[in-house]
């Protein structure tokens, strides 16, 4: 039996061979979900799956992309809303 | 729409959001911008034209861009390189300079080495002669001591008596 504490689901189980031929159980933290569009909820590309601790330790221009709402909109909804504002 | 002078908005990439004036068309699809986005080919696709139309001549330098944009109250983008800076590098050192440079060292060194070796030597040669001192001063103890002693007891002899 896993320790108690690690028997919850709040950990997710990653299956490791290990010198010797062995397969041993290593528990990892879950990732986070894929970033989403504020608008259309669309999967944002170009916005890393990482956990917070390794995000923390990547440049700004690795997080998201180089672009007015780049990370919070999909390209698609920034283009709509600038045409938007400029038509209004 | 799409002509020379006429102001658009970008609406792909980095630059999106800017203004800028279309300068010249080079396609039926592509046109050259500037303004305050980076001077640059721009497909048609990725801009929405403005009802403004400024006068510019056909591949406008971008300080005549600039200059019109301030008219506007717009401020075009700064697309000038920096000035390039010379890359430090040592160069070897004459002889003269290395001269110059050990008679300095050699001055620091008079500064404040000698006093150290003078104080050195002044201590060696002190311990030197306490030493022949102690040597000395050892035989004529041995020789004062026992006289001292016998003097005491013989105070003290006295002292006894007195009492």
């Amino acid at each position: 039996m896993p320790a108690p504490r690690l028997r919850s689901r709040s950990l997710r189980k990653v299956f490791r061979k290990v010198s010797g031929g062995r397969v041993s159980l290593h528990y990892k933290k879950k990732k986070p979900k894929n970033a989403k569009c504020g608008n259309c909820g669309a999967l944002l590309k170009g916005v890393p799956r990482a956990l917070p601790f390794r995000m923390r330790s990547m440049a700004k221009t690795k997080k998201r992309p180089e672009r007015p709402f780049g990370g919070v909109l999909c390209s698609r909804c920034m283009r709509q809303a600038i045409i938007d504002n400029i038509r209004q | 729409m799409i002509e020379i002078g006429r102001i658009v908005v970008k609406t792909a990439g980095r630059d999106a959001g800017c203004k800028a004036v279309i300068i010249d068309i080079l396609d039926d699809k592509y046109v050259l911008v500037d303004g305050e986005t980076r001077r640059r080919k721009c497909n048609i696709l990725h801009i929405e034209p403005l009802n403004q139309i400024i006068k510019i001549g056909k591949n406008a330098s971008h300080e005549e861009v600039a200059k019109a944009f301030d008219e506007l109250g717009l401020k075009a983008r700064l697309t000038k390189p920096k000035p390039k800076t010379a890359r430090p590098r040592t160069k070897r050192k004459t002889p003269e300079q290395l001269r110059t440079q050990k008679e300095e060292k050699r001055k620091l060194r008079d500064i404040f080495k000698p006093r150290k070796k003078e104080e050195k030597q002044e201590t060696k040669e002190a311990t030197l002669e306490e030493k022949a001192g102690l040597a000395e001063g050892k035989e004529e103890s041995k020789e004062v001591k026992p006289i001292e002693k016998k003097e005491h007891k013989k105070k003290e002899t006295t002292k006894i008596k007195k009492s």
